[in-house]
Protein backbone atom coordinates (compact mmCIF):
# COMPACT_ATOMS: atom_id res chain seq x y z
CA UNK A 1 0.00 0.00 0.00
CA UNK A 2 1.36 3.15 -0.63
CA UNK A 3 0.27 7.20 -0.92
CA UNK A 4 1.76 8.14 -3.47
CA UNK A 5 3.27 7.06 -7.05
CA UNK A 6 5.71 5.16 -6.38
CA UNK A 7 6.46 1.09 -7.31
CA UNK A 8 9.06 -0.13 -4.89
CA UNK A 9 11.14 2.07 -2.18
CA UNK A 10 14.46 0.66 -3.10
CA UNK A 11 13.78 1.37 -6.97
CA UNK A 12 11.74 5.04 -6.13
CA UNK A 13 15.04 7.34 -6.57
CA UNK A 14 16.27 5.43 -9.45
CA UNK A 15 12.80 4.99 -11.66
CA UNK A 16 12.68 8.58 -11.30
CA UNK A 17 16.15 9.76 -12.52
CA UNK A 18 15.71 7.19 -15.59
CA UNK A 19 12.31 8.95 -16.26
CA UNK A 20 13.54 12.31 -15.82
CA UNK A 21 16.77 11.50 -18.16
CA UNK A 22 14.50 9.49 -20.82
CA UNK A 23 12.54 13.18 -20.96
CA UNK A 24 15.34 15.08 -21.49
CA UNK A 25 17.51 12.70 -23.32
CA UNK A 26 19.38 15.88 -25.22
CA UNK A 27 20.47 17.35 -21.95
CA UNK A 28 21.19 14.69 -19.46
CA UNK A 29 23.05 11.09 -19.11
CA UNK A 30 23.11 8.55 -16.21
CA UNK A 31 25.22 6.92 -14.57
CA UNK A 32 24.91 3.95 -12.72
CA UNK A 33 26.97 2.12 -9.89
CA UNK A 34 27.72 4.17 -8.55
CA UNK A 35 24.59 6.86 -9.45
CA UNK A 36 24.97 10.18 -10.71
CA UNK A 37 23.45 12.45 -13.23
CA UNK A 38 25.84 14.33 -15.88
CA UNK A 39 25.42 16.60 -19.04
CA UNK A 40 24.55 14.98 -22.46
CA UNK A 41 27.17 17.16 -23.72
CA UNK A 42 30.02 18.04 -21.48
CA UNK A 43 31.68 20.96 -21.38
CA UNK A 44 35.28 21.31 -22.22
CA UNK A 45 38.31 23.57 -21.20
CA UNK A 46 35.78 24.90 -17.95
CA UNK A 47 35.82 24.49 -14.36
CA UNK A 48 33.13 21.67 -13.20
CA UNK A 49 30.47 22.19 -11.04
CA UNK A 50 28.89 19.33 -9.13
CA UNK A 51 26.13 19.54 -6.41
CA UNK A 52 24.49 16.87 -5.01
CA UNK A 53 22.20 15.47 -2.07
CA UNK A 54 19.51 13.51 -0.52
CA UNK A 55 16.26 13.14 -3.02
CA UNK A 56 12.77 14.70 -1.87
CA UNK A 57 14.22 18.06 -3.31
CA UNK A 58 13.46 18.29 -7.10
CA UNK A 59 14.18 20.18 -9.26
CA UNK A 60 17.36 20.25 -7.31
CA UNK A 61 19.90 19.31 -7.96
CA UNK A 62 19.17 17.24 -11.00
CA UNK A 63 16.76 19.62 -12.76
CA UNK A 64 19.89 22.13 -12.94
CA UNK A 65 22.18 20.23 -14.33
CA UNK A 66 23.01 21.64 -17.97
CA UNK A 67 24.74 24.43 -20.29
CA UNK A 68 25.81 27.41 -17.84
CA UNK A 69 24.90 25.18 -14.52
CA UNK A 70 25.73 22.12 -13.33
CA UNK A 71 28.01 19.48 -14.42
CA UNK A 72 26.56 16.28 -12.50
CA UNK A 73 24.26 16.12 -9.91
CA UNK A 74 24.93 12.88 -7.32
CA UNK A 75 21.37 11.97 -5.22
CA UNK A 76 21.25 10.05 -2.10
CA UNK A 77 17.82 8.18 -1.35
CA UNK A 78 15.29 10.39 -0.22
CA UNK A 79 16.38 12.73 2.15
CA UNK A 80 20.08 10.90 2.84
CA UNK A 81 23.45 11.96 1.45
CA UNK A 82 25.10 10.46 -1.19
CA UNK A 83 28.10 8.44 -0.75
CA UNK A 84 31.48 9.61 -0.80
CA UNK A 85 32.10 6.83 -3.87
CA UNK A 86 29.52 8.77 -5.74
CA UNK A 87 30.56 11.72 -5.21
CA UNK A 88 34.27 11.29 -6.11
CA UNK A 89 32.69 9.43 -9.51
CA UNK A 90 31.02 12.06 -10.27
CA UNK A 91 34.37 14.38 -9.91
CA UNK A 92 36.30 12.01 -11.74
CA UNK A 93 33.57 12.09 -14.49
CA UNK A 94 33.67 15.63 -14.99
CA UNK A 95 37.09 17.09 -14.32
CA UNK A 96 38.49 18.52 -17.48
CA UNK A 97 41.51 19.15 -15.89
CA UNK A 98 40.81 22.92 -14.23
CA UNK A 99 39.21 21.54 -11.41
CA UNK A 100 36.12 20.85 -9.68
CA UNK A 101 33.70 23.13 -7.60
CA UNK A 102 31.36 21.12 -4.77
CA UNK A 103 28.35 22.98 -3.93
CA UNK A 104 27.13 21.76 -0.66
CA UNK A 105 24.27 22.05 1.53
CA UNK A 106 25.22 22.75 4.87
CA UNK A 107 23.83 19.31 6.59
CA UNK A 108 26.26 16.96 8.47
CA UNK A 109 26.01 14.05 6.04
CA UNK A 110 26.51 15.76 3.07
CA UNK A 111 29.24 17.90 4.30
CA UNK A 112 31.06 14.93 5.44
CA UNK A 113 30.58 12.77 1.89
CA UNK A 114 31.28 15.54 -0.27
CA UNK A 115 34.36 16.62 1.86
CA UNK A 116 35.84 13.12 2.19
CA UNK A 117 35.34 12.55 -1.69
CA UNK A 118 37.11 15.65 -2.39
CA UNK A 119 40.19 14.92 0.31
CA UNK A 120 40.48 11.58 -0.98
CA UNK A 121 40.95 13.23 -4.49
CA UNK A 122 43.05 15.44 -3.27
CA UNK A 123 45.99 14.48 -5.53
CA UNK A 124 44.71 13.43 -8.55
CA UNK A 125 41.73 16.11 -8.59
CA UNK A 126 42.03 20.20 -7.61
CA UNK A 127 38.40 20.34 -5.61
CA UNK A 128 37.31 23.36 -3.82
CA UNK A 129 34.07 23.09 -1.24
CA UNK A 130 31.36 25.57 -1.15
CA UNK A 131 28.99 25.07 1.92
CA UNK A 132 25.67 26.71 1.62
CA UNK A 133 23.97 28.21 5.27
CA UNK A 134 21.92 30.40 4.26
CA UNK A 135 18.36 29.47 6.29
CA UNK A 136 17.99 31.85 9.07
CA UNK A 137 15.57 29.50 11.36
CA UNK A 138 19.16 27.63 12.31
CA UNK A 139 20.95 30.62 12.85
CA UNK A 140 20.91 30.48 16.69
CA UNK A 141 22.64 26.76 16.83
CA UNK A 142 25.18 26.75 19.41
CA UNK A 143 28.98 26.93 18.31
CA UNK A 144 30.55 23.54 17.69
CA UNK A 145 27.01 22.74 16.35
CA UNK A 146 26.48 22.20 12.63
CA UNK A 147 25.26 26.00 11.99
CA UNK A 148 22.73 27.03 9.57
CA UNK A 149 21.23 24.87 7.39
CA UNK A 150 21.54 24.86 3.38
CA UNK A 151 18.45 25.48 1.58
CA UNK A 152 16.84 27.15 -1.43
CA UNK A 153 19.87 29.82 -1.80
CA UNK A 154 21.62 26.84 -3.40
CA UNK A 155 19.87 27.48 -6.87
CA UNK A 156 21.09 31.08 -6.82
CA UNK A 157 24.88 29.62 -5.47
CA UNK A 158 24.90 27.06 -8.63
CA UNK A 159 23.65 29.35 -11.31
CA UNK A 160 26.10 31.80 -10.52
CA UNK A 161 28.98 29.64 -10.31
CA UNK A 162 27.67 27.35 -13.85
CA UNK A 163 27.79 31.02 -15.07
CA UNK A 164 30.95 31.58 -13.91
CA UNK A 165 32.81 28.49 -15.18
CA UNK A 166 31.13 28.85 -18.14
CA UNK A 167 33.15 32.51 -19.30
CA UNK A 168 36.02 30.56 -18.27
CA UNK A 169 36.96 31.77 -14.60
CA UNK A 170 39.52 29.72 -12.80
CA UNK A 171 38.63 27.48 -9.98
CA UNK A 172 38.89 29.67 -7.35
CA UNK A 173 37.16 32.19 -8.85
CA UNK A 174 34.08 30.29 -9.34
CA UNK A 175 34.17 28.88 -5.84
CA UNK A 176 35.02 32.80 -4.47
CA UNK A 177 31.71 33.80 -6.49
CA UNK A 178 29.71 31.00 -4.74
CA UNK A 179 30.99 31.68 -1.24
CA UNK A 180 30.04 35.68 -2.17
CA UNK A 181 26.25 34.54 -2.62
CA UNK A 182 26.87 32.51 0.09
CA UNK A 183 27.79 35.22 2.37
CA UNK A 184 25.01 37.89 0.80
CA UNK A 185 21.52 35.17 1.15
CA UNK A 186 19.19 34.48 3.41
CA UNK A 187 16.09 32.33 3.46
CA UNK A 188 12.86 31.70 5.94
CA UNK A 189 10.58 29.26 4.64
CA UNK A 190 7.06 28.31 6.12
CA UNK A 191 4.91 25.26 5.95
CA UNK A 192 0.84 24.89 6.08
CA UNK A 193 1.37 21.38 6.04
CA UNK A 194 3.79 18.88 6.50
CA UNK A 195 5.38 16.43 3.69
CA UNK A 196 3.76 13.36 3.81
CA UNK A 197 5.52 9.53 3.97
CA UNK A 198 5.71 8.46 0.24
CA UNK A 199 5.27 4.85 1.11
CA UNK A 200 2.81 5.23 4.14
CA UNK A 201 0.94 8.97 3.48
CA UNK A 202 2.01 9.75 7.17
CA UNK A 203 2.87 13.48 7.82
CA UNK A 204 5.98 14.36 9.04
CA UNK A 205 4.54 16.78 12.11
CA UNK A 206 0.75 17.41 12.88
CA UNK A 207 -0.81 21.00 12.59
CA UNK A 208 -4.22 22.09 13.88
CA UNK A 209 -6.43 24.03 11.44
CA UNK A 210 -5.37 27.29 11.00
CA UNK A 211 -2.05 26.56 12.32
CA UNK A 212 1.82 27.22 10.11
CA UNK A 213 5.06 25.82 10.76
CA UNK A 214 7.06 29.14 11.05
CA UNK A 215 11.20 28.21 10.46
CA UNK A 216 10.75 24.88 8.20
CA UNK A 217 14.09 23.62 6.13
CA UNK A 218 13.43 21.04 3.69
CA UNK A 219 13.46 17.51 4.65
CA UNK A 220 10.09 17.53 6.73
CA UNK A 221 11.09 18.52 9.89
CA UNK A 222 9.14 20.71 12.49
CA UNK A 223 10.15 24.93 12.14
CA UNK A 224 10.94 27.19 15.13
CA UNK A 225 7.50 28.39 15.27
CA UNK A 226 3.89 26.98 15.85
CA UNK A 227 1.45 30.14 15.12
CA UNK A 228 -1.99 30.97 13.41
CA UNK A 229 -1.70 31.75 10.04
CA UNK A 230 -2.32 35.05 9.05
CA UNK A 231 -3.19 36.73 5.47
CA UNK A 232 -0.52 36.13 2.74
CA UNK A 233 0.84 39.85 2.88
CA UNK A 234 1.18 38.89 7.13
CA UNK A 235 2.89 35.35 6.62
CA UNK A 236 5.19 36.59 3.83
CA UNK A 237 5.55 40.08 5.44
CA UNK A 238 6.69 38.42 8.46
CA UNK A 239 9.71 36.58 6.64
CA UNK A 240 10.70 38.92 4.14
CA UNK A 241 11.14 41.70 7.08
CA UNK A 242 13.26 39.11 8.72
CA UNK A 243 15.53 38.99 5.13
CA UNK A 244 15.64 42.69 5.06
CA UNK A 245 16.85 43.03 8.55
CA UNK A 246 19.51 40.12 8.50
CA UNK A 247 21.00 41.21 5.74
CA UNK A 248 20.76 44.63 6.74
CA UNK A 249 19.12 45.77 3.11
CA UNK A 250 18.55 49.65 3.21
CA UNK A 251 16.99 52.22 0.72
CA UNK A 252 18.33 51.16 -2.98
CA UNK A 253 19.62 48.12 -1.98
CA UNK A 254 19.51 45.67 -5.25
CA UNK A 255 18.44 42.25 -4.63
CA UNK A 256 17.77 38.66 -6.57
CA UNK A 257 13.84 37.89 -5.33
CA UNK A 258 13.25 33.71 -5.01
CA UNK A 259 9.67 32.90 -3.70
CA UNK A 260 9.98 28.84 -3.75
CA UNK A 261 7.36 26.23 -3.04
CA UNK A 262 7.53 23.53 -1.11
CA UNK A 263 6.48 20.68 -2.92
CA UNK A 264 2.38 21.29 -3.13
CA UNK A 265 1.70 25.11 -2.97
CA UNK A 266 -0.44 26.10 -5.99
CA UNK A 267 1.25 28.19 -8.62
CA UNK A 268 -1.34 30.92 -7.82
CA UNK A 269 0.01 30.74 -4.29
CA UNK A 270 3.66 31.51 -4.94
CA UNK A 271 2.32 34.16 -7.30
CA UNK A 272 0.27 36.42 -4.05
CA UNK A 273 3.30 35.44 -2.29
CA UNK A 274 5.81 37.03 -4.65
CA UNK A 275 3.45 40.21 -4.79
CA UNK A 276 3.17 40.38 -0.70
CA UNK A 277 6.93 40.26 -1.36
CA UNK A 278 7.57 43.12 -3.91
CA UNK A 279 5.01 44.93 -1.90
CA UNK A 280 7.42 45.22 1.17
CA UNK A 281 10.75 45.39 -0.17
CA UNK A 282 9.10 48.09 -1.88
CA UNK A 283 7.89 49.86 1.20
CA UNK A 284 12.07 49.36 2.44
CA UNK A 285 12.93 51.02 -0.60
CA UNK A 286 14.36 47.72 -2.12
CA UNK A 287 15.06 47.09 -5.48
CA UNK A 288 13.86 43.65 -6.70
CA UNK A 289 16.23 43.37 -9.92
CA UNK A 290 15.59 39.99 -10.83
CA UNK A 291 13.03 37.37 -9.57
CA UNK A 292 12.25 33.63 -9.87
CA UNK A 293 9.14 32.07 -8.61
CA UNK A 294 8.45 28.30 -8.88
CA UNK A 295 8.76 25.03 -7.09
CA UNK A 296 12.84 24.88 -6.99
CA UNK A 297 13.76 23.43 -3.93
CA UNK A 298 11.22 21.04 -2.43
CA UNK A 299 10.39 19.38 0.91
CA UNK A 300 8.83 16.01 -1.08
CA UNK A 301 4.89 17.26 -1.33
CA UNK A 302 5.32 19.70 1.51
CA UNK A 303 2.68 23.10 1.61
CA UNK A 304 5.20 25.75 1.93
CA UNK A 305 7.07 28.49 1.03
CA UNK A 306 10.37 30.09 1.45
CA UNK A 307 11.42 32.96 0.59
CA UNK A 308 15.46 33.94 -0.32
CA UNK A 309 17.04 37.27 -0.88
CA UNK A 310 20.45 37.89 -2.37
CA UNK A 311 21.72 40.83 -2.02
CA UNK A 312 23.31 41.70 -5.84
CA UNK A 313 25.88 43.51 -7.28
CA UNK A 314 26.85 44.05 -10.99
CA UNK A 315 28.87 40.73 -11.09
CA UNK A 316 26.27 38.43 -9.63
CA UNK A 317 23.45 40.31 -11.50
CA UNK A 318 25.51 39.38 -14.79
CA UNK A 319 25.82 36.02 -14.15
CA UNK A 320 22.32 35.50 -12.98
CA UNK A 321 21.38 36.72 -16.20
CA UNK A 322 23.64 34.50 -18.34
CA UNK A 323 22.35 32.21 -20.33
CA UNK A 324 21.20 28.69 -18.75
CA UNK A 325 19.99 25.16 -20.25
CA UNK A 326 18.59 22.87 -17.40
CA UNK A 327 15.28 20.72 -17.16
CA UNK A 328 14.38 23.45 -14.62
CA UNK A 329 15.31 26.53 -15.74
CA UNK A 330 16.48 28.10 -19.56
CA UNK A 331 16.92 31.64 -20.30
CA UNK B 1 66.43 -6.16 7.36
CA UNK B 2 65.54 -8.12 4.03
CA UNK B 3 63.86 -11.25 6.05
CA UNK B 4 61.49 -12.89 4.46
CA UNK B 5 58.55 -15.27 5.94
CA UNK B 6 55.44 -17.03 4.92
CA UNK B 7 52.02 -16.14 5.72
CA UNK B 8 49.28 -19.18 6.92
CA UNK B 9 48.23 -19.06 2.55
CA UNK B 10 51.57 -19.89 1.65
CA UNK B 11 52.29 -16.87 -0.21
CA UNK B 12 55.57 -15.21 0.47
CA UNK B 13 55.75 -12.57 2.60
CA UNK B 14 58.42 -9.65 2.66
CA UNK B 15 58.76 -8.54 6.27
CA UNK B 16 61.12 -5.67 4.75
CA UNK B 17 59.27 -4.02 1.92
CA UNK B 18 55.48 -3.79 1.83
CA UNK B 19 54.90 -5.20 -1.40
CA UNK B 20 51.52 -6.14 -3.29
CA UNK B 21 51.66 -9.65 -2.53
CA UNK B 22 52.06 -8.60 1.44
CA UNK B 23 49.73 -5.79 1.16
CA UNK B 24 46.84 -7.86 -0.86
CA UNK B 25 47.42 -10.69 2.07
CA UNK B 26 47.30 -8.19 5.00
CA UNK B 27 43.75 -6.63 3.61
CA UNK B 28 42.35 -10.06 2.88
CA UNK B 29 43.28 -11.41 5.82
CA UNK B 30 41.54 -8.19 7.85
CA UNK B 31 38.38 -9.10 5.48
CA UNK B 32 37.94 -12.30 7.02
CA UNK B 33 38.49 -11.52 10.54
CA UNK B 34 35.78 -8.56 9.91
CA UNK B 35 33.55 -11.15 8.21
CA UNK B 36 34.12 -13.95 10.40
CA UNK B 37 33.92 -11.44 14.35
CA UNK B 38 31.13 -8.71 12.74
CA UNK B 39 28.57 -9.76 15.23
CA UNK B 40 31.29 -9.08 18.12
CA UNK B 41 31.28 -5.28 16.75
CA UNK B 42 27.92 -5.17 16.35
CA UNK B 43 26.87 -6.09 19.85
CA UNK B 44 29.61 -3.10 21.02
CA UNK B 45 27.95 -0.71 18.77
CA UNK B 46 24.72 -1.84 19.96
CA UNK B 47 25.75 -0.72 23.49
CA UNK B 48 27.07 2.27 22.15
CA UNK B 49 26.13 3.74 19.46
CA UNK B 50 22.73 1.86 16.77
CA UNK B 51 23.80 -1.55 16.61
CA UNK B 52 24.70 -1.51 12.57
CA UNK B 53 28.56 -1.03 12.74
CA UNK B 54 29.58 -4.56 12.29
CA UNK B 55 26.93 -4.79 9.34
CA UNK B 56 28.37 -2.18 7.72
CA UNK B 57 31.93 -2.69 8.10
CA UNK B 58 31.15 -6.97 6.94
CA UNK B 59 29.40 -5.18 3.99
CA UNK B 60 32.14 -3.20 2.94
CA UNK B 61 34.96 -5.44 3.11
CA UNK B 62 32.29 -8.06 1.16
CA UNK B 63 32.37 -5.56 -1.46
CA UNK B 64 36.39 -5.25 -1.44
CA UNK B 65 37.21 -8.89 -1.72
CA UNK B 66 36.87 -8.96 -5.84
CA UNK B 67 38.91 -5.87 -6.14
CA UNK B 68 41.38 -7.50 -3.49
CA UNK B 69 41.76 -10.78 -4.99
CA UNK B 70 42.50 -8.74 -8.65
CA UNK B 71 45.76 -8.42 -10.21
CA UNK B 72 47.47 -5.04 -9.29
CA UNK B 73 51.41 -2.92 -10.23
CA UNK B 74 51.37 -0.77 -6.56
CA UNK B 75 50.24 -1.43 -2.86
CA UNK B 76 48.32 2.16 -3.61
CA UNK B 77 46.09 0.22 -6.10
CA UNK B 78 44.58 -2.20 -3.56
CA UNK B 79 44.46 0.81 -0.58
CA UNK B 80 42.41 2.32 -3.51
CA UNK B 81 39.90 -0.70 -3.91
CA UNK B 82 39.25 -1.19 -0.34
CA UNK B 83 39.01 2.77 0.30
CA UNK B 84 36.28 2.62 -2.27
CA UNK B 85 34.19 -0.16 -0.85
CA UNK B 86 33.85 1.95 2.34
CA UNK B 87 33.23 5.61 0.20
CA UNK B 88 30.14 3.34 -0.64
CA UNK B 89 28.64 3.09 2.97
CA UNK B 90 26.32 5.16 4.16
CA UNK B 91 26.13 6.69 7.43
CA UNK B 92 29.73 7.94 9.63
CA UNK B 93 32.24 5.32 9.96
CA UNK B 94 32.18 3.79 6.93
CA UNK B 95 32.86 6.81 4.99
CA UNK B 96 35.53 8.14 7.21
CA UNK B 97 37.33 4.20 7.18
CA UNK B 98 37.48 5.03 3.22
CA UNK B 99 39.07 8.22 3.60
CA UNK B 100 41.73 6.64 6.14
CA UNK B 101 42.19 3.87 3.51
CA UNK B 102 41.92 5.69 0.70
CA UNK B 103 44.99 8.50 2.26
CA UNK B 104 47.18 5.64 3.78
CA UNK B 105 47.55 4.22 0.55
CA UNK B 106 48.19 7.58 -1.48
CA UNK B 107 51.32 6.16 -2.92
CA UNK B 108 53.24 5.61 -5.67
CA UNK B 109 55.66 3.15 -4.14
CA UNK B 110 55.92 -0.48 -5.41
CA UNK B 111 57.60 -1.75 -2.04
CA UNK B 112 56.68 0.43 1.07
CA UNK B 113 58.80 1.19 3.99
CA UNK B 114 58.79 1.45 7.53
CA UNK B 115 58.90 5.04 6.65
CA UNK B 116 56.45 5.09 3.67
CA UNK B 117 53.76 3.26 6.09
CA UNK B 118 54.35 5.94 8.74
CA UNK B 119 53.63 8.85 6.03
CA UNK B 120 50.77 6.82 4.85
CA UNK B 121 49.31 6.91 8.75
CA UNK B 122 50.10 10.10 9.69
CA UNK B 123 48.20 11.68 6.32
CA UNK B 124 45.47 9.32 6.68
CA UNK B 125 45.03 10.05 10.48
CA UNK B 126 45.27 13.65 10.05
CA UNK B 127 42.20 14.02 7.37
CA UNK B 128 39.99 11.62 9.83
CA UNK B 129 40.33 14.17 12.68
CA UNK B 130 40.23 16.86 10.58
CA UNK B 131 36.88 16.17 8.56
CA UNK B 132 35.72 13.60 11.53
CA UNK B 133 35.91 16.63 13.99
CA UNK B 134 36.65 14.04 16.99
CA UNK B 135 39.58 14.04 19.40
CA UNK B 136 41.45 11.52 21.61
CA UNK B 137 38.88 10.52 24.77
CA UNK B 138 36.01 11.13 22.49
CA UNK B 139 35.83 7.60 22.17
CA UNK B 140 36.24 7.00 18.54
CA UNK B 141 38.30 5.33 16.19
CA UNK B 142 40.47 8.40 16.89
CA UNK B 143 41.49 7.15 20.37
CA UNK B 144 43.27 3.86 18.37
CA UNK B 145 44.65 6.01 15.17
CA UNK B 146 46.16 8.67 16.94
CA UNK B 147 48.51 6.48 19.60
CA UNK B 148 48.81 4.14 16.42
CA UNK B 149 50.67 6.69 14.21
CA UNK B 150 52.66 8.17 16.99
CA UNK B 151 53.72 4.75 17.16
CA UNK B 152 54.97 4.11 13.93
CA UNK B 153 56.28 7.32 13.52
CA UNK B 154 58.78 6.31 16.48
CA UNK B 155 59.31 2.92 14.51
CA UNK B 156 59.66 3.96 11.17
CA UNK B 157 63.40 3.34 11.16
CA UNK B 158 62.90 -0.37 11.50
CA UNK B 159 61.24 -2.90 8.76
CA UNK B 160 57.50 -2.23 7.86
CA UNK B 161 56.29 -5.03 9.91
CA UNK B 162 58.13 -3.78 12.93
CA UNK B 163 56.65 -0.45 12.26
CA UNK B 164 52.91 -1.91 11.97
CA UNK B 165 53.35 -4.33 15.11
CA UNK B 166 54.41 -0.55 17.07
CA UNK B 167 51.35 0.60 15.61
CA UNK B 168 48.90 -1.92 16.16
CA UNK B 169 50.03 -2.38 19.81
CA UNK B 170 49.28 0.85 20.37
CA UNK B 171 46.00 0.38 18.46
CA UNK B 172 44.83 -2.16 20.85
CA UNK B 173 45.83 -0.33 24.32
CA UNK B 174 44.02 2.89 22.77
CA UNK B 175 40.61 0.81 21.63
CA UNK B 176 41.35 -0.50 25.27
CA UNK B 177 41.21 2.66 26.75
CA UNK B 178 37.94 3.84 25.40
CA UNK B 179 36.07 1.43 27.78
CA UNK B 180 33.79 3.39 29.78
CA UNK B 181 35.48 1.47 32.90
CA UNK B 182 39.14 3.26 32.07
CA UNK B 183 37.87 6.43 30.74
CA UNK B 184 36.29 7.34 33.82
CA UNK B 185 38.95 5.49 36.16
CA UNK B 186 37.77 8.04 38.80
CA UNK B 187 35.02 7.07 39.05
CA UNK B 188 34.96 3.42 38.44
CA UNK B 189 31.87 2.71 41.49
CA UNK B 190 29.61 4.59 39.36
CA UNK B 191 30.12 2.48 35.95
CA UNK B 192 27.34 -0.70 36.16
CA UNK B 193 28.35 -4.00 35.01
CA UNK B 194 26.72 -3.56 31.87
CA UNK B 195 29.27 -1.07 30.36
CA UNK B 196 32.26 -2.60 31.69
CA UNK B 197 34.74 -3.36 28.80
CA UNK B 198 32.65 -1.94 26.48
CA UNK B 199 35.11 -0.94 23.81
CA UNK B 200 34.16 1.62 20.62
CA UNK B 201 33.40 -0.59 18.15
CA UNK B 202 35.33 1.82 15.44
CA UNK B 203 38.70 1.93 17.97
CA UNK B 204 38.20 -1.97 18.17
CA UNK B 205 38.48 -2.37 13.71
CA UNK B 206 41.16 0.13 13.80
CA UNK B 207 43.28 -2.32 16.13
CA UNK B 208 42.35 -6.08 14.12
CA UNK B 209 43.05 -3.74 11.20
CA UNK B 210 46.55 -3.40 12.09
CA UNK B 211 46.57 -6.89 13.69
CA UNK B 212 45.97 -8.03 10.61
CA UNK B 213 49.42 -7.67 9.22
CA UNK B 214 51.09 -8.62 12.39
CA UNK B 215 49.54 -11.81 11.57
CA UNK B 216 50.91 -12.04 7.69
CA UNK B 217 54.04 -11.81 9.10
CA UNK B 218 54.17 -13.95 12.06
Amino acid sequence: MTSSVINDADDFVREALEGLVATHGDLLALHDEPLFVTRRNPSTGAVALVSGGGSGHEPLHTGFVGDGMLDAAVPGAVFSSPTSLQVKAAVESVDTGRGVVLVVKNYTGDVLNFSIAAEVLADRHDVEVVVVDDDLATESAADGGPGRRGTAATVVVEKVCGAAARRGDDLAAVAGLGRRVVERSASLGVAYRACTNPLTGALSFDLAPGEIEVGVGIHGERGRSTQQAGTADEVVGDLVGRLVEHLDLGTGARVLLLVNGLGATHPLELSVAARAARAVLRDRGVVVERSLVGPYVTALDMHGLSVTLTRLDDELLELWDAPVSTAAVTW
Amino acid sequence: MGRARLDRGGDLVSAAALDVTSTRAWLLRFSEHVVADADELTELDRLVGDGDFGWNLSAAVRRARPGLESPAETPGELWSRLSDAFLAAGGTSGPLFGLWFGRLGASEATGWTGHDLADGLSRATEAVTRLGGASVGDCTMVDALVPATQAAADAADADWSDAVAAAAAAARTGAESTAPLVASRGRASYVGERARDVVDPGALAVAWFLEAATDTVR
